[in-house]
Protein backbone atom coordinates (compact mmCIF):
# COMPACT_ATOMS: atom_id res chain seq x y z
CA UNK A 1 0.00 0.00 0.00
CA UNK A 2 1.20 3.55 -0.66
CA UNK A 3 1.33 6.27 1.81
CA UNK A 4 2.02 9.59 1.31
CA UNK A 5 4.54 11.90 3.60
CA UNK A 6 6.52 14.99 3.67
CA UNK A 7 10.28 16.13 3.88
CA UNK A 8 10.94 19.56 5.30
CA UNK A 9 13.49 20.98 4.61
CA UNK A 10 14.84 24.43 5.20
CA UNK A 11 17.44 26.57 3.90
CA UNK A 12 19.10 29.80 5.81
CA UNK A 13 20.03 33.27 3.26
CA UNK A 14 21.54 35.53 5.11
CA UNK A 15 23.62 37.33 2.72
CA UNK A 16 22.45 39.63 -0.93
CA UNK A 17 22.67 37.45 -3.80
CA UNK A 18 23.43 34.62 -1.91
CA UNK A 19 23.36 31.13 -4.11
CA UNK A 20 23.20 28.08 -1.99
CA UNK A 21 23.81 24.23 -2.98
CA UNK A 22 21.59 21.68 -0.91
CA UNK A 23 20.36 18.05 -0.67
CA UNK A 24 17.40 16.59 0.53
CA UNK A 25 17.60 13.06 1.77
CA UNK A 26 14.18 11.06 1.27
CA UNK A 27 13.44 7.73 3.59
CA UNK A 28 14.85 4.91 1.76
CA UNK A 29 11.48 3.27 1.31
CA UNK A 30 10.16 6.33 -0.76
CA UNK A 31 8.86 5.33 -4.33
CA UNK A 32 7.61 8.83 -5.75
CA UNK A 33 8.04 12.70 -5.42
CA UNK A 34 4.32 13.58 -6.04
CA UNK A 35 4.29 17.31 -5.20
CA UNK A 36 6.54 20.54 -3.98
CA UNK A 37 5.39 22.98 -1.87
CA UNK A 38 7.29 26.12 -0.46
CA UNK A 39 6.98 28.58 2.20
CA UNK A 40 9.32 30.95 4.04
CA UNK A 41 9.95 33.57 7.17
CA UNK A 42 11.66 36.17 7.77
CA UNK A 43 14.36 35.86 10.45
CA UNK A 44 16.05 38.98 11.65
CA UNK A 45 13.66 41.29 13.12
CA UNK A 46 15.84 44.49 13.06
CA UNK A 47 16.01 44.31 9.33
CA UNK A 48 14.37 47.72 8.93
CA UNK A 49 15.13 47.68 5.13
CA UNK A 50 13.76 44.66 4.86
CA UNK A 51 10.39 45.04 6.55
CA UNK A 52 9.67 48.36 4.99
CA UNK A 53 10.35 46.76 1.65
CA UNK A 54 7.22 44.21 1.86
CA UNK A 55 4.48 45.03 -0.48
CA UNK A 56 1.30 45.36 1.75
CA UNK A 57 -1.85 44.67 -0.53
CA UNK A 58 -4.10 46.85 1.73
CA UNK A 59 -6.90 48.72 0.21
CA UNK A 60 -6.13 52.20 -0.63
CA UNK A 61 -9.24 54.55 0.39
CA UNK A 62 -8.89 56.56 3.04
CA UNK A 63 -12.01 57.02 5.40
CA UNK A 64 -12.62 59.82 7.19
CA UNK A 65 -14.99 60.96 9.95
CA UNK A 66 -16.48 64.44 8.97
CA UNK A 67 -19.33 66.63 11.44
CA UNK A 68 -20.70 69.25 9.81
CA UNK A 69 -21.86 72.47 12.05
CA UNK A 70 -25.56 72.00 10.83
CA UNK A 71 -26.11 68.32 11.62
CA UNK A 72 -24.79 66.25 14.43
CA UNK A 73 -24.74 63.08 13.14
CA UNK A 74 -21.61 61.56 11.82
CA UNK A 75 -21.19 60.61 8.70
CA UNK A 76 -18.18 58.65 6.89
CA UNK A 77 -17.11 59.89 3.58
CA UNK A 78 -14.93 57.79 1.24
CA UNK A 79 -12.34 59.54 -1.02
CA UNK A 80 -10.86 56.60 -3.77
CA UNK A 81 -7.37 57.31 -4.73
CA UNK A 82 -6.26 55.78 -8.63
CA UNK A 83 -5.42 52.05 -7.98
CA UNK A 84 -5.58 51.43 -11.58
CA UNK A 85 -1.68 50.07 -11.33
CA UNK A 86 -1.02 46.41 -10.84
CA UNK A 87 2.41 45.90 -8.62
CA UNK A 88 4.94 43.70 -9.18
CA UNK A 89 5.16 41.01 -6.95
CA UNK A 90 8.41 41.07 -4.72
CA UNK A 91 10.85 38.36 -5.93
CA UNK A 92 12.26 36.49 -3.26
CA UNK A 93 14.62 33.98 -4.79
CA UNK A 94 14.99 31.28 -6.75
CA UNK A 95 14.58 27.72 -6.41
CA UNK A 96 15.60 24.56 -8.60
CA UNK A 97 15.45 20.81 -7.87
CA UNK A 98 16.82 18.13 -9.74
CA UNK A 99 16.64 14.62 -8.79
CA UNK A 100 19.35 11.83 -9.17
CA UNK A 101 17.46 9.76 -11.53
CA UNK A 102 16.94 11.60 -14.19
CA UNK A 103 18.75 15.02 -15.96
CA UNK A 104 17.38 18.46 -15.73
CA UNK A 105 15.79 20.12 -13.16
CA UNK A 106 12.72 18.64 -12.43
CA UNK A 107 11.01 21.50 -10.48
CA UNK A 108 12.23 25.57 -10.73
CA UNK A 109 10.00 28.13 -9.39
CA UNK A 110 10.74 31.68 -8.48
CA UNK A 111 9.82 32.37 -4.69
CA UNK A 112 7.83 35.22 -4.51
CA UNK A 113 6.71 37.11 -1.46
CA UNK A 114 3.06 37.05 -1.51
CA UNK A 115 0.58 38.55 -3.71
CA UNK A 116 0.68 42.20 -3.83
CA UNK A 117 -2.51 42.69 -6.04
CA UNK A 118 -4.56 40.19 -3.93
CA UNK A 119 -6.74 43.37 -3.11
CA UNK A 120 -7.20 45.13 -6.69
CA UNK A 121 -10.77 43.42 -7.74
CA UNK A 122 -12.39 44.74 -4.04
CA UNK A 123 -14.74 47.64 -4.70
CA UNK A 124 -16.37 46.88 -1.46
CA UNK A 125 -14.53 49.88 0.50
CA UNK A 126 -15.69 48.07 3.51
CA UNK A 127 -13.13 48.71 5.20
CA UNK A 128 -11.89 44.66 5.87
CA UNK A 129 -8.50 45.03 4.06
CA UNK A 130 -7.56 42.61 1.65
CA UNK A 131 -4.69 40.35 2.92
CA UNK A 132 -3.14 37.29 2.06
CA UNK A 133 -4.35 35.41 5.53
CA UNK A 134 -7.78 36.56 5.38
CA UNK A 135 -8.31 36.58 1.29
CA UNK A 136 -5.78 34.20 0.52
CA UNK A 137 -6.19 30.84 -1.78
CA UNK A 138 -5.96 27.65 -0.01
CA UNK A 139 -2.81 26.24 -0.81
CA UNK A 140 -1.77 23.08 -2.67
CA UNK A 141 1.03 21.70 -3.79
CA UNK A 142 2.26 21.61 -7.21
CA UNK A 143 2.28 18.33 -8.21
CA UNK A 144 4.93 16.54 -10.00
CA UNK A 145 5.85 12.72 -10.45
CA UNK A 146 9.47 11.55 -10.34
CA UNK A 147 11.59 8.17 -9.15
CA UNK A 148 12.98 8.39 -5.88
CA UNK A 149 14.93 5.30 -6.11
CA UNK A 150 18.26 6.98 -5.97
CA UNK A 151 16.72 9.00 -2.40
CA UNK A 152 18.68 11.99 -2.96
CA UNK A 153 17.66 15.42 -4.27
CA UNK A 154 20.02 18.24 -5.02
CA UNK A 155 18.61 22.02 -4.62
CA UNK A 156 19.79 25.07 -5.65
CA UNK A 157 18.52 28.26 -4.16
CA UNK A 158 19.63 31.86 -5.57
CA UNK A 159 18.73 35.17 -3.34
CA UNK A 160 17.11 38.19 -5.20
CA UNK A 161 15.34 40.09 -2.88
CA UNK A 162 18.84 40.83 -0.49
CA UNK A 163 20.22 42.15 -4.29
CA UNK A 164 17.16 44.26 -5.70
CA UNK A 165 17.02 46.06 -1.66
CA UNK A 166 21.12 46.15 -1.92
CA UNK A 167 21.01 44.53 1.82
CA UNK A 168 21.42 41.43 3.90
CA UNK A 169 18.75 39.88 4.51
CA UNK A 170 18.11 36.99 6.72
CA UNK A 171 15.17 34.93 5.89
CA UNK A 172 14.39 30.86 5.67
CA UNK A 173 12.70 29.20 3.12
CA UNK A 174 10.99 26.06 3.84
CA UNK A 175 10.77 23.43 0.85
CA UNK A 176 7.93 20.98 1.30
CA UNK A 177 9.05 17.72 -0.67
CA UNK A 178 5.57 15.21 -0.42
CA UNK A 179 6.84 11.36 -1.27
CA UNK A 180 4.69 8.28 -1.74
CA UNK A 181 6.56 5.75 0.47
CA UNK A 182 5.67 2.27 0.18
CA UNK A 183 3.97 0.28 3.32
CA UNK B 1 -26.92 6.42 8.46
CA UNK B 2 -23.17 8.30 8.47
CA UNK B 3 -23.94 12.19 8.31
CA UNK B 4 -21.33 14.90 8.26
CA UNK B 5 -19.77 17.07 11.66
CA UNK B 6 -17.63 19.32 11.97
CA UNK B 7 -14.75 19.54 15.08
CA UNK B 8 -13.19 22.66 16.54
CA UNK B 9 -10.57 22.59 19.34
CA UNK B 10 -8.74 25.34 20.42
CA UNK B 11 -5.15 26.31 22.39
CA UNK B 12 -3.77 29.18 23.58
CA UNK B 13 -0.35 30.64 22.98
CA UNK B 14 0.55 33.49 25.71
CA UNK B 15 4.56 33.57 24.80
CA UNK B 16 6.14 34.43 21.96
CA UNK B 17 8.82 31.61 20.76
CA UNK B 18 7.02 29.02 22.18
CA UNK B 19 5.68 25.80 22.12
CA UNK B 20 2.45 24.71 23.03
CA UNK B 21 1.14 21.02 22.78
CA UNK B 22 -2.31 19.94 23.68
CA UNK B 23 -4.62 16.28 23.24
CA UNK B 24 -8.09 15.96 22.24
CA UNK B 25 -10.65 13.46 21.78
CA UNK B 26 -12.84 12.91 19.07
CA UNK B 27 -16.21 11.20 19.67
CA UNK B 28 -16.69 7.64 20.01
CA UNK B 29 -18.95 7.44 16.50
CA UNK B 30 -16.77 9.48 14.41
CA UNK B 31 -16.03 6.74 12.00
CA UNK B 32 -13.90 8.98 9.66
CA UNK B 33 -12.24 12.26 9.60
CA UNK B 34 -12.11 13.88 5.71
CA UNK B 35 -10.13 17.17 5.82
CA UNK B 36 -8.27 19.51 8.41
CA UNK B 37 -8.11 23.65 9.02
CA UNK B 38 -6.50 25.87 10.82
CA UNK B 39 -7.53 29.44 12.08
CA UNK B 40 -7.18 32.05 14.72
CA UNK B 41 -8.42 35.03 15.92
CA UNK B 42 -5.41 37.01 15.23
CA UNK B 43 -4.59 35.17 11.50
CA UNK B 44 -1.90 37.14 10.65
CA UNK B 45 0.17 36.08 13.33
CA UNK B 46 -0.91 32.29 12.91
CA UNK B 47 -0.32 33.03 9.19
CA UNK B 48 3.40 34.41 9.29
CA UNK B 49 4.32 32.80 12.44
CA UNK B 50 3.09 29.35 12.87
CA UNK B 51 4.16 25.73 12.57
CA UNK B 52 2.13 22.99 13.50
CA UNK B 53 2.38 18.83 13.55
CA UNK B 54 -0.67 17.38 13.66
CA UNK B 55 -1.37 13.78 14.85
CA UNK B 56 -4.18 11.50 14.67
CA UNK B 57 -4.52 8.43 16.33
CA UNK B 58 -0.63 8.51 16.37
CA UNK B 59 0.17 8.48 13.03
CA UNK B 60 1.53 11.93 11.84
CA UNK B 61 -0.28 13.67 9.14
CA UNK B 62 1.67 17.11 9.49
CA UNK B 63 5.37 17.06 10.33
CA UNK B 64 7.23 19.16 12.64
CA UNK B 65 7.48 22.68 11.10
CA UNK B 66 5.03 22.60 8.56
CA UNK B 67 3.69 26.02 8.09
CA UNK B 68 0.23 26.61 9.59
CA UNK B 69 -0.30 29.08 6.38
CA UNK B 70 -0.31 25.96 4.13
CA UNK B 71 -3.43 24.60 6.09
CA UNK B 72 -5.54 27.78 6.29
CA UNK B 73 -8.24 29.33 3.47
CA UNK B 74 -9.04 32.48 3.39
CA UNK B 75 -12.87 33.73 3.02
CA UNK B 76 -12.22 33.34 -0.97
CA UNK B 77 -12.27 30.00 -1.02
CA UNK B 78 -15.81 28.41 -1.17
CA UNK B 79 -17.17 26.89 2.34
CA UNK B 80 -17.37 23.59 0.84
CA UNK B 81 -13.58 23.49 -0.03
CA UNK B 82 -11.75 24.82 2.66
CA UNK B 83 -10.37 21.69 4.60
CA UNK B 84 -7.34 20.29 3.63
CA UNK B 85 -8.24 17.25 2.23
CA UNK B 86 -7.04 13.53 4.13
CA UNK B 87 -8.92 11.23 1.93
CA UNK B 88 -10.77 9.75 4.96
CA UNK B 89 -8.60 9.04 7.85
CA UNK B 90 -10.17 6.20 10.30
CA UNK B 91 -9.84 7.97 13.88
CA UNK B 92 -8.64 4.65 15.72
CA UNK B 93 -8.27 5.71 19.23
CA UNK B 94 -9.62 9.41 18.11
CA UNK B 95 -7.04 10.92 20.20
CA UNK B 96 -6.22 14.28 18.18
CA UNK B 97 -2.57 16.10 19.22
CA UNK B 98 -1.82 19.10 17.76
CA UNK B 99 2.15 20.65 18.70
CA UNK B 100 2.12 24.12 17.75
CA UNK B 101 5.36 26.38 17.48
CA UNK B 102 5.31 30.29 17.48
CA UNK B 103 8.17 31.91 15.79
CA UNK B 104 9.18 35.26 15.74
CA UNK B 105 8.90 36.25 12.08
CA UNK B 106 9.74 40.23 11.87
CA UNK B 107 6.47 41.28 9.80
CA UNK B 108 4.31 40.76 13.52
CA UNK B 109 4.56 41.92 16.99
CA UNK B 110 3.40 39.52 19.36
CA UNK B 111 -0.22 39.20 21.42
CA UNK B 112 -1.20 36.35 22.87
CA UNK B 113 -3.56 34.71 20.44
CA UNK B 114 -6.28 31.34 19.61
CA UNK B 115 -5.34 28.85 17.48
CA UNK B 116 -7.94 26.68 16.42
CA UNK B 117 -8.31 23.20 14.39
CA UNK B 118 -10.62 22.42 12.90
CA UNK B 119 -11.67 18.66 11.93
CA UNK B 120 -14.42 17.64 9.50
CA UNK B 121 -15.62 14.65 10.22
CA UNK B 122 -18.15 11.50 9.26
CA UNK B 123 -19.91 10.31 11.85
CA UNK B 124 -22.48 7.59 12.85
CA UNK B 125 -25.71 8.54 13.78
CA UNK B 126 -27.06 7.77 16.75
CA UNK B 127 -30.55 6.91 16.12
Amino acid sequence: MMKEGVIITKINIKRQGERKHFQIKLPNDTKYIIGIEYGGRLVSKGDIKATDALPHAIAKSEVALVETPYVKAEYVEVKEKARTFFKRNQLVGELKLQSSEESNWFYSADVFLNDSNIGLGDFSQSGFPVNDFTHGNKRTEEIVKVDAESTIIQGWYLDAIGKTQKTDINYEVTIYVWINVEE
Amino acid sequence: MLKATKKRFDIKITQANSTVSDTFELDKNIVKVHGVLVTSDKDDLLYYRGTQKIEINKEEFFPENYESKLLMSGINVAPKQRYYDLGGVAPGNGRVQITYKDLDDGRTAFVPYRVSLYLDCEMEDEL
